[in-house]
Protein backbone atom coordinates (compact mmCIF):
# COMPACT_ATOMS: atom_id res chain seq x y z
CA UNK A 1 0.00 0.00 0.00
CA UNK A 2 1.35 3.34 -1.03
CA UNK A 3 2.01 6.07 1.74
CA UNK A 4 -0.71 8.64 0.07
CA UNK A 5 -3.57 6.13 0.60
CA UNK A 6 -2.83 4.96 3.78
CA UNK A 7 -3.27 8.21 5.08
CA UNK A 8 -6.18 8.42 7.95
CA UNK A 9 -9.27 9.40 7.36
CA UNK A 10 -9.62 11.44 10.62
CA UNK A 11 -12.18 13.82 8.60
CA UNK A 12 -12.94 17.10 9.72
CA UNK A 13 -16.09 15.83 11.89
CA UNK A 14 -16.18 17.27 14.80
CA UNK A 15 -16.79 15.45 18.43
CA UNK A 16 -19.00 17.90 20.39
CA UNK A 17 -18.68 15.62 24.12
CA UNK A 18 -14.75 15.81 23.51
CA UNK A 19 -14.88 19.69 22.49
CA UNK A 20 -16.79 20.18 26.13
CA UNK A 21 -14.77 18.00 27.76
CA UNK A 22 -11.63 20.04 26.70
CA UNK A 23 -13.05 22.97 27.69
CA UNK A 24 -14.17 22.09 31.27
CA UNK A 25 -10.31 20.80 31.31
CA UNK A 26 -9.40 24.38 30.26
CA UNK A 27 -11.50 26.13 33.28
CA UNK A 28 -10.47 23.65 35.31
CA UNK A 29 -6.69 24.04 34.94
CA UNK A 30 -7.23 27.87 35.05
CA UNK A 31 -9.07 27.62 38.28
CA UNK A 32 -6.18 25.65 39.89
CA UNK A 33 -4.12 28.11 38.57
CA UNK A 34 -6.19 30.51 40.39
CA UNK A 35 -5.99 29.09 43.95
CA UNK A 36 -2.29 28.67 43.76
CA UNK A 37 -1.16 31.92 42.31
CA UNK A 38 -4.07 34.23 41.84
CA UNK A 39 -1.99 37.29 40.73
CA UNK A 40 1.08 36.94 38.20
CA UNK A 41 0.44 33.36 38.18
CA UNK A 42 -2.87 33.68 36.61
CA UNK A 43 -1.94 36.11 33.94
CA UNK A 44 1.37 34.34 32.89
CA UNK A 45 -1.29 31.59 32.17
CA UNK A 46 -3.81 33.44 30.39
CA UNK A 47 -0.67 34.46 28.33
CA UNK A 48 0.72 31.37 27.71
CA UNK A 49 -3.00 29.97 26.74
CA UNK A 50 -3.07 33.30 24.24
CA UNK A 51 0.44 32.40 22.67
CA UNK A 52 -0.50 29.00 22.36
CA UNK A 53 -3.54 29.20 20.37
CA UNK A 54 -2.09 31.79 18.29
CA UNK A 55 0.93 28.98 16.62
CA UNK A 56 -2.16 26.05 17.08
CA UNK A 57 -3.95 28.39 14.76
CA UNK A 58 -0.65 29.54 12.53
CA UNK A 59 0.26 26.47 11.96
CA UNK A 60 -3.13 26.01 9.81
CA UNK A 61 -1.72 28.55 7.76
CA UNK A 62 1.83 26.89 6.73
CA UNK A 63 1.67 25.13 3.78
CA UNK A 64 2.83 21.53 4.77
CA UNK A 65 3.27 19.01 2.19
CA UNK A 66 5.45 16.41 3.65
CA UNK A 67 6.66 13.58 1.83
CA UNK A 68 4.34 13.52 -1.62
CA UNK A 69 5.88 17.26 -1.98
CA UNK A 70 9.03 16.59 -1.87
CA UNK A 71 7.84 14.09 -5.12
CA UNK A 72 6.41 16.86 -6.54
CA UNK A 73 2.99 15.39 -6.17
CA UNK A 74 1.38 17.71 -3.56
CA UNK A 75 1.21 21.69 -3.14
CA UNK A 76 3.22 22.72 -0.24
CA UNK A 77 6.92 22.52 1.49
CA UNK A 78 8.36 19.48 0.85
CA UNK A 79 8.60 18.74 4.50
CA UNK A 80 6.47 17.65 8.17
CA UNK A 81 5.44 20.27 10.58
CA UNK A 82 7.35 19.31 13.08
CA UNK A 83 10.53 20.82 10.98
CA UNK A 84 8.92 23.30 9.82
CA UNK A 85 7.61 24.79 13.03
CA UNK A 86 11.84 23.64 14.59
CA UNK A 87 12.99 25.92 11.90
CA UNK A 88 10.47 29.26 10.89
CA UNK A 89 8.85 29.40 14.78
CA UNK A 90 11.86 28.75 16.46
CA UNK A 91 13.49 31.42 14.56
CA UNK A 92 10.40 34.02 15.73
CA UNK A 93 11.10 33.15 18.88
CA UNK A 94 14.77 33.45 19.10
CA UNK A 95 13.81 36.91 17.71
CA UNK A 96 11.72 37.93 19.73
CA UNK A 97 13.80 36.79 22.97
CA UNK A 98 16.60 39.75 21.74
CA UNK A 99 13.92 42.23 21.65
CA UNK A 100 12.52 40.72 25.06
CA UNK A 101 13.96 44.28 26.78
CA UNK A 102 11.89 46.75 24.67
CA UNK A 103 8.55 45.75 26.41
CA UNK A 104 6.02 43.21 25.20
CA UNK A 105 4.89 44.76 21.94
CA UNK A 106 7.96 45.88 20.46
CA UNK A 107 8.97 41.85 21.51
CA UNK A 108 6.15 40.31 19.80
CA UNK A 109 5.75 41.96 16.77
CA UNK A 110 9.99 41.48 16.05
CA UNK A 111 8.65 37.66 17.10
CA UNK A 112 6.10 38.09 14.24
CA UNK A 113 8.19 39.51 11.99
CA UNK A 114 11.07 37.00 12.55
CA UNK A 115 8.90 33.96 12.08
CA UNK A 116 6.65 35.67 8.48
CA UNK A 117 10.26 36.72 7.23
CA UNK A 118 11.68 32.94 7.84
CA UNK A 119 8.40 31.66 6.36
CA UNK A 120 8.92 33.98 3.52
CA UNK A 121 12.77 32.60 2.62
CA UNK A 122 11.35 29.24 3.28
CA UNK A 123 8.46 29.66 0.74
CA UNK A 124 10.51 31.52 -1.85
CA UNK A 125 13.51 28.82 -1.77
CA UNK A 126 11.55 25.63 -1.91
CA UNK A 127 9.37 27.47 -5.59
CA UNK A 128 12.65 28.50 -6.80
CA UNK A 129 13.79 24.48 -6.64
CA UNK A 130 10.46 23.54 -7.42
CA UNK A 131 10.63 25.65 -10.34
CA UNK A 132 14.39 25.40 -11.59
CA UNK A 133 15.38 22.63 -10.08
CA UNK A 134 12.54 19.85 -10.44
CA UNK A 135 11.25 22.01 -13.64
CA UNK A 136 7.36 21.85 -12.45
CA UNK A 137 5.25 24.94 -12.25
CA UNK A 138 3.28 25.93 -9.22
CA UNK A 139 -0.77 24.60 -9.18
CA UNK A 140 -3.27 24.11 -6.33
CA UNK A 141 -4.94 20.94 -6.39
CA UNK A 142 -7.75 21.79 -4.21
CA UNK A 143 -9.30 25.29 -5.88
CA UNK A 144 -10.07 26.35 -9.39
CA UNK A 145 -8.80 29.73 -9.24
CA UNK A 146 -6.07 31.14 -6.94
CA UNK A 147 -8.39 33.13 -4.10
CA UNK A 148 -6.08 36.07 -4.42
CA UNK A 149 -4.66 36.49 -7.66
CA UNK A 150 -7.27 34.56 -9.48
CA UNK A 151 -5.02 32.92 -12.13
CA UNK A 152 -6.41 29.63 -12.97
CA UNK A 153 -4.77 26.38 -11.59
CA UNK A 154 -6.10 23.38 -13.63
CA UNK A 155 -4.37 23.78 -16.53
CA UNK A 156 -0.67 23.68 -14.88
CA UNK A 157 -1.70 20.06 -12.66
CA UNK A 158 0.23 17.04 -13.69
CA UNK A 159 -2.19 14.32 -14.31
CA UNK A 160 -2.32 12.05 -11.17
CA UNK A 161 -1.19 14.13 -8.73
CA UNK A 162 -3.04 16.51 -6.19
CA UNK A 163 -1.17 19.48 -7.58
CA UNK A 164 2.00 20.75 -6.95
CA UNK A 165 4.65 23.59 -6.68
CA UNK A 166 3.52 26.40 -4.16
CA UNK A 167 0.98 28.60 -5.21
CA UNK A 168 1.00 32.23 -4.53
CA UNK A 169 -2.25 32.01 -2.24
CA UNK A 170 -0.51 28.92 -0.04
CA UNK A 171 2.80 31.41 -0.12
CA UNK A 172 0.91 34.00 1.39
CA UNK A 173 -0.85 31.62 4.08
CA UNK A 174 3.18 30.26 4.86
CA UNK A 175 3.85 33.88 5.60
CA UNK A 176 0.52 34.37 8.03
CA UNK A 177 1.22 31.12 9.62
CA UNK A 178 4.70 31.96 9.66
CA UNK A 179 4.12 35.63 11.60
CA UNK A 180 1.08 33.88 14.05
CA UNK A 181 3.25 30.91 15.33
CA UNK A 182 6.35 33.30 15.83
CA UNK A 183 4.65 36.14 17.70
CA UNK A 184 2.58 33.26 19.83
CA UNK A 185 6.16 31.38 20.41
CA UNK A 186 7.34 35.02 21.50
CA UNK A 187 4.55 35.65 24.20
CA UNK A 188 4.74 32.47 26.14
CA UNK A 189 8.37 32.88 26.08
CA UNK A 190 7.85 36.22 27.43
CA UNK A 191 5.06 35.48 29.90
CA UNK A 192 7.33 32.78 31.41
CA UNK A 193 10.27 34.98 31.71
CA UNK A 194 8.59 37.90 33.28
CA UNK A 195 6.83 35.61 36.52
CA UNK A 196 10.86 33.78 36.77
CA UNK A 197 12.39 37.43 36.84
CA UNK A 198 9.59 37.91 39.79
CA UNK A 199 10.00 34.73 41.89
CA UNK A 200 12.99 33.18 41.40
CA UNK A 201 15.49 35.11 43.11
CA UNK A 202 13.13 35.35 46.45
CA UNK A 203 12.90 31.11 45.72
CA UNK A 204 16.60 31.06 45.19
CA UNK A 205 17.95 33.58 47.13
CA UNK A 206 20.14 35.29 44.95
CA UNK A 207 20.00 38.77 43.33
CA UNK A 208 18.04 38.92 39.74
CA UNK A 209 21.22 39.59 38.24
CA UNK A 210 22.66 36.34 39.46
CA UNK A 211 19.44 34.15 38.31
CA UNK A 212 18.81 35.58 34.71
CA UNK A 213 20.88 32.48 32.90
CA UNK A 214 18.46 30.48 35.05
CA UNK A 215 15.17 32.48 34.09
CA UNK A 216 16.30 32.91 30.72
CA UNK A 217 16.92 29.39 29.79
CA UNK A 218 14.12 27.55 31.70
CA UNK A 219 11.21 29.80 29.51
CA UNK A 220 13.37 29.27 26.47
CA UNK A 221 13.37 25.79 26.87
CA UNK A 222 9.22 25.55 28.40
CA UNK A 223 8.60 27.65 25.02
CA UNK A 224 9.91 25.73 22.77
CA UNK A 225 8.62 22.48 24.47
CA UNK A 226 5.19 24.21 24.42
CA UNK A 227 6.03 25.30 20.85
CA UNK A 228 6.37 21.28 19.94
CA UNK A 229 3.30 20.82 21.55
CA UNK A 230 0.95 22.82 20.07
CA UNK A 231 2.71 22.16 16.64
CA UNK A 232 2.20 18.16 16.90
CA UNK A 233 -0.87 18.81 17.31
CA UNK A 234 -1.74 21.22 15.10
CA UNK A 235 -0.60 18.01 13.04
CA UNK A 236 -2.33 15.60 13.97
CA UNK A 237 -5.84 18.09 13.32
CA UNK A 238 -4.11 18.40 9.83
CA UNK A 239 -3.09 15.10 9.28
CA UNK A 240 0.16 16.00 8.23
CA UNK A 241 -0.60 17.92 4.89
CA UNK A 242 -2.33 21.48 4.11
CA UNK A 243 -2.29 23.27 1.10
CA UNK A 244 -2.67 26.41 3.19
CA UNK A 245 -5.92 28.78 3.83
CA UNK A 246 -7.87 27.45 0.86
CA UNK A 247 -7.46 24.15 1.67
CA UNK A 248 -10.69 22.47 2.96
CA UNK A 249 -9.06 20.80 5.94
CA UNK A 250 -8.36 24.84 7.13
CA UNK A 251 -12.01 24.33 8.24
CA UNK A 252 -11.21 22.15 10.87
CA UNK A 253 -9.33 24.86 13.57
CA UNK A 254 -11.72 25.04 15.88
CA UNK A 255 -10.72 21.82 16.77
CA UNK A 256 -6.70 22.57 16.93
CA UNK A 257 -8.04 25.74 18.94
CA UNK A 258 -9.84 23.92 21.85
CA UNK A 259 -6.55 21.04 21.79
CA UNK A 260 -4.03 23.69 21.70
CA UNK A 261 -5.48 25.91 24.69
CA UNK A 262 -5.99 22.94 26.52
CA UNK A 263 -2.38 21.71 25.90
CA UNK A 264 -1.00 24.80 26.61
CA UNK A 265 -3.10 25.37 30.01
CA UNK A 266 -1.73 22.23 30.83
CA UNK A 267 1.96 22.83 30.18
CA UNK A 268 2.00 26.76 31.15
CA UNK A 269 0.18 25.16 35.05
CA UNK A 270 3.37 22.88 35.38
CA UNK A 271 5.90 25.80 34.05
CA UNK A 272 3.84 28.16 36.68
CA UNK A 273 4.25 25.36 39.35
CA UNK A 274 7.78 24.90 39.76
CA UNK A 275 7.97 28.62 41.34
CA UNK A 276 4.84 28.90 43.04
CA UNK A 277 5.13 25.72 45.20
CA UNK B 1 -10.99 4.72 10.51
CA UNK B 2 -7.70 4.00 10.04
CA UNK B 3 -5.51 1.94 7.64
CA UNK B 4 -2.89 0.12 9.54
CA UNK B 5 0.17 -0.35 7.66
CA UNK B 6 2.49 -2.61 8.95
CA UNK B 7 1.93 -5.27 11.42
CA UNK B 8 3.23 -5.83 14.46
CA UNK B 9 4.60 -9.30 14.52
CA UNK B 10 7.29 -11.20 16.50
CA UNK B 11 9.85 -10.06 19.11
CA UNK B 12 9.64 -9.15 22.00
CA UNK B 13 5.85 -8.04 23.44
CA UNK B 14 5.61 -4.00 24.02
CA UNK B 15 4.78 -4.47 27.52
CA UNK B 16 7.78 -6.57 28.15
CA UNK B 17 9.93 -3.50 27.13
CA UNK B 18 7.35 -1.37 28.51
CA UNK B 19 7.64 -3.00 32.13
CA UNK B 20 11.57 -3.27 31.28
CA UNK B 21 12.16 0.10 30.37
CA UNK B 22 10.19 1.76 32.73
CA UNK B 23 12.21 -0.08 35.57
CA UNK B 24 15.47 0.07 34.27
CA UNK B 25 15.40 3.34 33.95
CA UNK B 26 14.05 4.00 37.59
CA UNK B 27 17.04 1.94 38.83
CA UNK B 28 19.81 3.72 36.95
CA UNK B 29 18.32 7.29 38.05
CA UNK B 30 17.99 6.17 41.83
CA UNK B 31 21.36 4.39 41.41
CA UNK B 32 22.99 7.62 40.71
CA UNK B 33 21.85 8.74 44.04
CA UNK B 34 25.05 6.50 45.18
CA UNK B 35 26.60 10.13 44.46
CA UNK B 36 24.60 11.76 47.05
CA UNK B 37 25.28 8.83 49.79
CA UNK B 38 29.11 8.87 48.29
CA UNK B 39 30.00 12.15 48.32
CA UNK B 40 31.53 11.59 45.28
CA UNK B 41 30.51 12.34 41.60
CA UNK B 42 31.79 9.35 40.40
CA UNK B 43 28.24 7.06 39.87
CA UNK B 44 27.03 10.16 37.15
CA UNK B 45 27.19 7.45 34.10
CA UNK B 46 23.95 5.65 35.49
CA UNK B 47 22.29 8.66 33.70
CA UNK B 48 23.63 7.76 30.59
CA UNK B 49 22.57 4.46 31.22
CA UNK B 50 18.52 5.36 32.15
CA UNK B 51 18.78 7.40 28.67
CA UNK B 52 19.56 3.97 27.03
CA UNK B 53 16.79 2.30 28.64
CA UNK B 54 14.29 4.81 28.15
CA UNK B 55 15.59 5.49 24.08
CA UNK B 56 15.14 1.69 24.07
CA UNK B 57 11.39 1.58 25.18
CA UNK B 58 10.79 4.97 23.30
CA UNK B 59 11.84 3.60 20.11
CA UNK B 60 9.42 0.31 20.53
CA UNK B 61 6.50 2.76 21.41
CA UNK B 62 6.94 4.86 18.18
CA UNK B 63 6.83 1.73 16.27
CA UNK B 64 3.58 0.85 17.63
CA UNK B 65 2.14 4.54 17.49
CA UNK B 66 3.64 5.05 13.62
CA UNK B 67 2.35 1.83 12.61
CA UNK B 68 -0.68 3.45 12.12
CA UNK B 69 -0.71 6.17 9.34
CA UNK B 70 -0.72 9.16 11.93
CA UNK B 71 0.30 11.18 8.27
CA UNK B 72 3.02 13.64 9.97
CA UNK B 73 6.33 11.71 9.66
CA UNK B 74 8.08 9.82 12.66
CA UNK B 75 10.09 12.75 13.72
CA UNK B 76 7.07 14.43 15.09
CA UNK B 77 6.50 11.48 17.82
CA UNK B 78 10.13 12.82 18.77
CA UNK B 79 9.35 16.53 19.03
CA UNK B 80 6.06 15.77 20.91
CA UNK B 81 7.70 13.58 23.42
CA UNK B 82 10.34 15.93 24.38
CA UNK B 83 8.12 18.94 24.59
CA UNK B 84 5.62 17.35 26.63
CA UNK B 85 8.51 15.85 28.84
CA UNK B 86 10.98 18.63 29.79
CA UNK B 87 7.75 20.37 31.11
CA UNK B 88 7.03 16.88 33.20
CA UNK B 89 10.78 16.64 34.53
CA UNK B 90 11.69 19.97 35.10
CA UNK B 91 8.23 20.51 37.68
CA UNK B 92 9.23 16.97 39.09
CA UNK B 93 12.92 18.06 40.10
CA UNK B 94 11.37 20.03 42.77
CA UNK B 95 10.73 17.18 44.58
CA UNK B 96 14.20 16.05 45.72
CA UNK B 97 14.63 12.39 46.53
CA UNK B 98 11.41 11.56 45.01
CA UNK B 99 12.18 12.95 41.63
CA UNK B 100 12.17 10.31 39.10
CA UNK B 101 9.06 8.50 40.50
CA UNK B 102 7.42 11.91 40.40
CA UNK B 103 8.34 12.60 37.11
CA UNK B 104 6.84 8.91 35.79
CA UNK B 105 3.32 10.44 37.28
CA UNK B 106 3.81 14.20 36.33
CA UNK B 107 4.56 12.66 33.01
CA UNK B 108 2.26 10.04 32.04
CA UNK B 109 -0.51 12.76 33.23
CA UNK B 110 0.70 15.36 30.78
CA UNK B 111 0.92 12.49 27.94
CA UNK B 112 -2.38 11.19 29.25
CA UNK B 113 -4.46 14.48 28.51
CA UNK B 114 -2.64 15.39 25.19
CA UNK B 115 -3.31 11.44 24.17
CA UNK B 116 -7.13 12.36 24.86
CA UNK B 117 -6.64 15.46 23.29
CA UNK B 118 -5.70 14.20 20.07
CA UNK B 119 -7.63 11.01 19.56
CA UNK B 120 -10.83 12.89 20.76
CA UNK B 121 -10.95 16.26 20.59
CA UNK B 122 -8.83 15.77 16.93
CA UNK B 123 -10.77 13.51 16.26
CA UNK B 124 -7.51 10.98 15.55
CA UNK B 125 -9.53 7.81 16.37
CA UNK B 126 -5.89 5.71 16.72
CA UNK B 127 -6.30 2.95 19.35
CA UNK B 128 -2.89 3.20 20.45
CA UNK B 129 -2.83 6.43 20.31
CA UNK B 130 -3.68 7.59 24.03
CA UNK B 131 -1.20 4.87 25.63
CA UNK B 132 1.58 5.89 23.00
CA UNK B 133 1.59 9.58 23.84
CA UNK B 134 1.66 8.57 27.32
CA UNK B 135 4.51 6.09 27.04
CA UNK B 136 6.32 8.53 24.90
CA UNK B 137 5.82 11.72 27.56
CA UNK B 138 7.56 9.54 30.20
CA UNK B 139 10.33 8.59 27.78
CA UNK B 140 11.29 12.08 27.31
CA UNK B 141 11.46 13.26 30.71
CA UNK B 142 13.19 10.17 31.86
CA UNK B 143 15.83 10.72 29.08
CA UNK B 144 16.44 13.75 29.89
CA UNK B 145 16.84 13.39 33.54
CA UNK B 146 19.05 10.70 33.17
CA UNK B 147 20.87 13.32 30.54
CA UNK B 148 20.47 15.68 33.82
CA UNK B 149 21.79 13.12 36.09
CA UNK B 150 25.11 12.89 33.43
CA UNK B 151 25.93 16.24 32.79
CA UNK B 152 25.47 17.55 36.91
CA UNK B 153 25.43 14.39 39.14
CA UNK B 154 22.30 14.76 40.67
CA UNK B 155 18.36 15.11 39.55
CA UNK B 156 17.21 18.08 41.83
CA UNK B 157 15.91 21.31 40.90
CA UNK B 158 19.42 22.72 42.80
CA UNK B 159 21.68 20.63 41.41
CA UNK B 160 20.53 21.60 37.88
CA UNK B 161 20.27 25.22 38.60
CA UNK B 162 23.70 26.09 40.57
CA UNK B 163 27.12 25.15 39.58
CA UNK B 164 30.29 27.08 40.71
CA UNK B 165 33.22 28.87 39.19
CA UNK B 166 37.10 28.53 40.51
CA UNK B 167 39.09 31.95 40.01
CA UNK B 168 42.05 32.00 41.33
CA UNK B 169 41.59 29.26 43.67
CA UNK B 170 37.93 30.76 45.17
CA UNK B 171 35.05 28.77 44.38
CA UNK B 172 32.25 31.11 43.81
CA UNK B 173 28.91 29.76 43.37
CA UNK B 174 27.52 30.57 40.02
CA UNK B 175 23.93 29.91 38.19
CA UNK B 176 25.62 30.57 34.41
CA UNK B 177 27.34 27.07 34.95
CA UNK B 178 24.82 24.25 35.52
CA UNK B 179 22.37 22.68 33.34
CA UNK B 180 19.53 24.68 33.35
CA UNK B 181 21.98 28.19 33.34
CA UNK B 182 23.70 27.11 30.29
CA UNK B 183 21.03 26.13 28.36
CA UNK B 184 22.60 22.46 28.24
CA UNK B 185 19.18 21.36 28.85
CA UNK B 186 18.17 22.24 25.25
CA UNK B 187 21.37 20.34 23.25
CA UNK B 188 19.98 17.38 26.22
CA UNK B 189 16.28 17.78 24.16
CA UNK B 190 17.83 18.03 20.50
CA UNK B 191 20.36 15.07 21.64
CA UNK B 192 17.41 12.54 22.90
CA UNK B 193 14.67 14.13 20.30
CA UNK B 194 16.65 12.80 17.53
CA UNK B 195 18.04 9.31 19.08
CA UNK B 196 14.41 8.31 19.93
CA UNK B 197 12.83 9.02 16.60
CA UNK B 198 15.67 7.89 14.52
CA UNK B 199 15.57 4.17 14.97
CA UNK B 200 12.01 4.01 13.61
CA UNK B 201 12.69 5.96 10.91
CA UNK B 202 15.37 4.47 9.80
CA UNK B 203 14.89 0.85 10.17
CA UNK B 204 11.10 0.88 8.57
CA UNK B 205 9.98 -0.54 5.92
CA UNK B 206 9.45 -4.33 4.68
CA UNK B 207 12.37 -5.73 5.99
CA UNK B 208 12.00 -4.42 9.71
CA UNK B 209 13.26 -6.73 12.62
CA UNK B 210 12.61 -5.72 15.71
CA UNK B 211 16.28 -6.54 17.38
CA UNK B 212 17.66 -4.47 14.44
CA UNK B 213 15.71 -1.60 15.27
CA UNK B 214 16.30 -1.91 19.32
CA UNK B 215 19.96 -2.39 18.97
CA UNK B 216 19.92 1.05 16.49
CA UNK B 217 17.97 2.80 19.48
CA UNK B 218 20.78 1.22 22.03
CA UNK B 219 23.48 3.10 19.54
CA UNK B 220 21.99 5.96 19.20
CA UNK B 221 21.72 6.14 23.08
CA UNK B 222 25.35 5.48 23.94
CA UNK B 223 26.30 7.94 21.31
CA UNK B 224 24.56 10.49 22.68
CA UNK B 225 25.55 9.98 25.92
CA UNK B 226 28.84 10.53 24.69
CA UNK B 227 28.16 13.39 23.63
CA UNK B 228 26.23 14.50 26.62
CA UNK B 229 29.70 13.16 28.69
CA UNK B 230 31.73 15.42 26.94
CA UNK B 231 29.72 17.99 28.13
CA UNK B 232 29.72 16.46 31.36
CA UNK B 233 33.32 17.70 31.74
CA UNK B 234 32.36 21.37 33.03
CA UNK B 235 29.86 20.67 35.53
CA UNK B 236 31.65 17.33 37.08
CA UNK B 237 35.00 16.31 38.37
CA UNK B 238 37.18 15.33 35.32
CA UNK B 239 37.88 11.84 36.91
CA UNK B 240 33.79 11.32 37.08
CA UNK B 241 33.41 12.77 33.11
CA UNK B 242 36.05 10.25 32.29
CA UNK B 243 34.37 7.20 33.32
CA UNK B 244 30.93 8.50 31.67
CA UNK B 245 33.16 9.01 28.46
CA UNK B 246 34.44 5.71 28.68
CA UNK B 247 31.20 3.66 29.31
CA UNK B 248 29.75 5.80 26.37
CA UNK B 249 32.62 5.11 24.11
CA UNK B 250 32.58 0.61 25.04
CA UNK B 251 28.69 0.78 24.83
CA UNK B 252 28.40 2.49 21.49
CA UNK B 253 31.62 0.35 19.82
CA UNK B 254 30.01 -2.88 21.14
CA UNK B 255 26.38 -1.63 20.23
CA UNK B 256 27.58 -0.07 16.62
CA UNK B 257 29.50 -3.13 16.12
CA UNK B 258 26.14 -5.82 16.55
CA UNK B 259 24.20 -3.41 14.33
CA UNK B 260 26.01 -3.37 11.76
CA UNK B 261 26.66 -7.21 12.05
CA UNK B 262 22.44 -7.26 12.30
CA UNK B 263 22.35 -5.19 9.33
CA UNK B 264 24.46 -7.54 7.05
CA UNK B 265 21.88 -10.48 8.37
CA UNK B 266 18.53 -9.01 7.30
CA UNK B 267 20.36 -7.39 3.99
CA UNK B 268 19.73 -9.72 0.71
CA UNK B 269 23.22 -9.13 -0.09
CA UNK B 270 26.36 -7.72 0.98
CA UNK B 271 29.97 -6.27 -0.48
CA UNK B 272 32.17 -4.83 0.52
CA UNK B 273 32.76 -1.45 -1.98
CA UNK B 274 35.59 -0.04 -0.12
CA UNK B 275 34.86 3.42 -0.20
CA UNK B 276 38.83 4.26 -0.34
CA UNK B 277 40.26 2.55 -2.19
CA UNK B 278 44.03 0.66 -1.60
CA UNK B 279 46.44 2.56 -3.82
CA UNK B 280 49.90 0.69 -2.43
CA UNK B 281 49.59 -1.83 -4.92
CA UNK B 282 50.16 0.33 -7.51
Amino acid sequence: MTAVAAKPAAGGAMNPTAMVVGLVLLVIILGICWKVSPGLGLMALIGMVVGGVLIGFGTHFVPVGGAPAAMGQAPGIATGVAMLAAGAGLAGLFGGAWAAEQGLVVAVVTGAIGGGLMMAITCMMVNFIYVFGMGIPAASGKVKVDPITGDTQPEFKSQGTEGHGLPFVSFVGGVIGGILAGGGGTLIYLMLLDLYKATLPTLMKATEAQIMPVAISAAGIFAVGMFLVNAVLTAYNITGTIEGPHDPKFKRWPRAVVASAVASALCGLAAILIVVV
Amino acid sequence: MTVKIEVIAGGIPHTKIMVGGIIASLVCLYLSYLNVVTGTEMFSFFGGLAVVAALIWGSNTIKVLCSYGIGTGVPSAGMIAFGSGVIAMLLATKFGIAAPIVTLVLAAVVGLILGYLSNEVLNMKIPAMVQSLTELAVVGAFTLMGFAVLMTGGFTFAALTAGSVTIMGLSLPSYQVSFIGGSLIATAFMLGALAVQHPFNACLGPGWTQDRMLMLAAECGFLSMFVAAIMSFALITTGSALISLVVALVGWGYTYMQYIGLSKRDAASWLDAKPIPDVEGH
